[in-house]
């Protein structure tokens, strides 16, 4: 049956509505408020390697803000990926240079990542321990394995020249780092799974109400313990490219990362009370983060203002979340109103 | 009476052991860096009479980095070299402690619960560096030295707030000693005539900082700039924090390196940010200084992983403030006061020297030396 044409006022209507509801319009605000200030308050922000360089330092916050996006989804919450991030740089490194081939590294890395992924999920729908604390539990046990592995002392000496490109210290083509396809490529995937997949739909399902997800059928405790699986990959990927970029891993490499990464998928849309939450918007609040810094650094700001400006970005950001919400029930309301009408 | 005279000369004579262990280059044994574990020990006489003072006992101490790190091991390893040599001359037995803040280096909340707890654990003395106020460690000094336990303060920044040593002999503070060197003249400001030197006089430069509000970002930043003033044809255009780490060293430095593409220095307040600009170099696609061209990039620590890059011509210079002679120096002092009742200075300064391609191979020989040696406490 063909749909009725719609008026072009409806066309205009619907996409505003869709545009209100959508969970990233607030990060999609505030990055074009920044690029546009930028724009125009600092000539240099477009110049150069400026942009590339952004992109750049956003990579890791990047990715593990996309596996902190479906910890959140499904009504969880993350502590352990700065750590677990900086446990698998070390075992990467460590492994390289016990002679392996990087392939051989880097799966260490990512079974490492896995395995700290999955016993956080185990710990927290098999154990009953609450997230919070079993993933703040998992942070300190990573954290302390590399500090009693490295004796505090950095590791050094496992830069090969395929890992300066691995790292995105050389590019692969044009502008284009490994880092940057990774992170594309990740984005796309896991954005699939959550919009097209049972996985995905049950990962918002789990996040929105676990009881009435249960009840229709959905395996709440497997599908948490996946999220929190998806995480540690993320944060295992995260490791292999942040050691490569910084040419050392330090024990404390990890220190401050699951702040950033909670940040950046809370700015771009996630709930901290689940059932909330895109890919998109997880990227878009690395970038968004990374842009902060970006022009503090340009306009030649103290650095002290850093936090305060993220923390006005944050709470911009919940706002413009709150917003959303809002926006959404009156539009669901309003449809709903529509239709009831229509039916009478 | 006999006695006392006896172990008074002793003392001498160990302070005449102590400073001919002090060789310029070294801050070593004559064997070098108490590598080999073959410590001079004075005359037979001399070492009896320690030995006796001494006493076998065992003195329980604890270490409190404000993190674990390179720098830190470093300290450490020289301090285990000097504590194996005394406890192969003289006998004396080590109980050692360390606990470095893992999370919160900047602002040394965890350091004072460290502190706390080496206190109510009857410690006899506990080695600090940390990033908690002044005040707040000066006060837990003071409990601490009422229940019993001495401190002494390493690589710190208590030039900042204490006062006058010549008005009050403690010069305010509850410390035993204080074992490092000052920030501002020994580190910022020669990294600064360094660059001066290097470009004669000329030139912009770019900063990569720690965090602000740092004891150490302040003192390093004021002696840089004292330097710096001291040539109109120099000018800092540019400065950014780098968190004390490579990765936001590297950021940072790409932001600015963005704004100013012309400069002719990078000065990193540490070695880590250094080393991160001096990727941000390589990724801009800019050439490192190679004695007659290209960016300068000095740093300041004095790491086995920085010297790798000086060679290379990938780190200009460092400020290697000795590591090396600083865990051996906080020794020699602990075992002067707690064993021999000595009365130490409360400043005790140990030099600095600024590493480039021209000396890298005694600086480096020097901390490999000391990372090779037998301590293992």
């Amino acid at each position: 049956m063909a749909s009725k044409p719609q008026s072009v006022g409806q066309v205009m209507r619907n996409a505003w509505e869709r545009l209100l509801v959508d969970p990233t319009l607030g990060v999609i605000s505030l990055l074009l408020i920044f690029a546009l200030i930028a724009a125009f308050a600092l000539p240099v922000f477009f110049g150069g390697n400026n942009i590339y360089n952004l992109v750049g330092a956003s990579i890791t916050v990047m990715i593990l803000s996309i596996g902190m996006t479906v910890v959140l989804i499904s009504g969880g919450i993350d502590l352990s990926v700065g750590a677990v991030m900086a446990l698998c740089a070390g075992v990467a490194a460590t492994v390289i240079k016990m002679g392996a081939p990087l392939i051989v590294a880097f799966i260490a890395a990512i079974i490492v990542g896995i395995a700290a992924g999955l016993l956080n999920g185990l710990f927290i729908t098999r154990v009953g321990l609450p997230d919070f604390i079993a993933t703040l539990a998992m942070m300190g046990f990573a954290s302390g394995l590399l500090y009693i592995a490295t004796q505090g002392v950095p590791i050094i000496g496992y830069m090969t020249g395929e890992y300066y490109m691995i790292g995105g210290l050389q590019p692969l083509f044009g502008p284009v780092t490994f880092p940057i396809l990774v992170a594309i490529v990740l984005a796309l995937v896991v954005g699939w799974v959550l919009a097209r997949t049972r996985l995905g739909a049950h990962f918002f399902a789990a996040g929105s109400n676990a009881v009435a997800a249960r009840q229709s059928g959905v395996p709440v405790r497997w599908v948490k313990t996946q999220a929190y699986v998806l995480s540690g990959t993320c944060a295992a990927i995260a490791g292999i490219i942040l050691a490569g970029r910084n040419n050392n891993v330090p024990a404390d490499l990890g220190t401050g990362y699951e702040i950033q990464a909670i940040s950046a998928a809370i700015i771009g849309g996630a709930s901290l009370m689940g059932g909330r939450g895109r890919v998109l918007g997880a990227v878009l609040g690395a970038l968004t983060l990374a842009l902060a810094i970006n022009i503090i650094n340009l306009a030649g700001v103290p650095s002290s203002y850093q936090k305060i400006v993220i923390g006005v970005i944050l709470i911009l950001a919940v706002i413009a979340n709150y917003l959303s919400e809002l926006a959404r029930g009156a539009t669901v309301r309003r449809k709903a109103k529509r239709l009831s009408s229509i039916a009478a | 009476m006999r006695r006392a005279i006896a172990l008074g000369s002793s003392a001498a004579a160990l302070l005449l052991v102590l400073a001919a262990c002090s060789t310029v280059g070294g801050g070593s044994t004559p064997s070098g860096n108490g590598a080999s574990g073959s410590a001079s020990c004075g005359s037979e006489d001399q070492q009896a009479a320690i030995t006796e003072a001494v006493a076998g006992r065992t003195l329980k101490v604890g270490f409190t980095p404000p993190i674990l790190s390179e720098f830190y091991t470093q300290v450490e390893k020289a301090a285990f070299n000097r504590m194996y040599e005394l406890e192969e001359c003289f006998g004396i037995k080590w109980e050692w402690s360390r606990q470095g803040a893992l999370n919160d280096a900047h602002s040394g909340v965890e350091a004072v619960g460290i502190v706390e707890n080496f206190i109510s654990n009857d410690f006899d003395a506990v080695f600090v560096s940390s990033a908690a106020p002044h005040a707040t460690m000066q006060e837990i000094y003071k409990a601490g030295s009422e229940a019993g336990v001495d401190f002494y303060q390493f690589n710190s920044t208590e030039e900042l707030e204490n006062p006058s040593q010549a008005d009050d002999p403690t010069a305010g503070l509850y410390t035993i000693s204080n074992i490092g060197y000052d920030d501002r003249w020994q580190s910022g400001y020669i990294a600064g005539q360094y660059l001066a030197g290097v470009l004669q006089g000329e030139g912009q430069i770019i900063q990569i900082l720690g965090p602000s509000g740092s004891d150490w970002t302040k003192l390093r930043q004021q002696g840089f700039e004292a330097a710096i003033s001291e040539y109109p044809g120099m000018t800092i255009v540019g400065s950014a924090d780098g968190g004390y780490v490579r990765d936001k060293g590297l950021t940072a430095a790409q932001d600015l390196l963005t704004k100013f593409p012309d400069i002719a220095a990078i000065y990193g307040e540490n070695e880590d940010m250094a080393l991160g600009a001096s990727q941000a170099i390589d990724l801009a696609g800019l050439k490192h200084w190679d004695g007659t061209e290209g960016i300068v990039t000095i740093g300041a620590d004095g790491l086995i992983s920085g010297m790798e890059s000086i060679r290379q011509g990938k780190l200009t210079a460092t400020v290697d403030v000795n590591s090396v002679d600083m865990g051996r120096t906080m020794i020699d002092t602990l075992f002067e006061h707690e064993i021999l009742g000595m009365t130490v200075a409360q400043f005790i300064r140990i030099p600095t020297v600024v590493v480039d391609q021209t000396n890298v191979d005694w600086a480096e020989a020097k901390i490999a030396a000391s990372q090779a040696g037998p301590g293992k406490y």
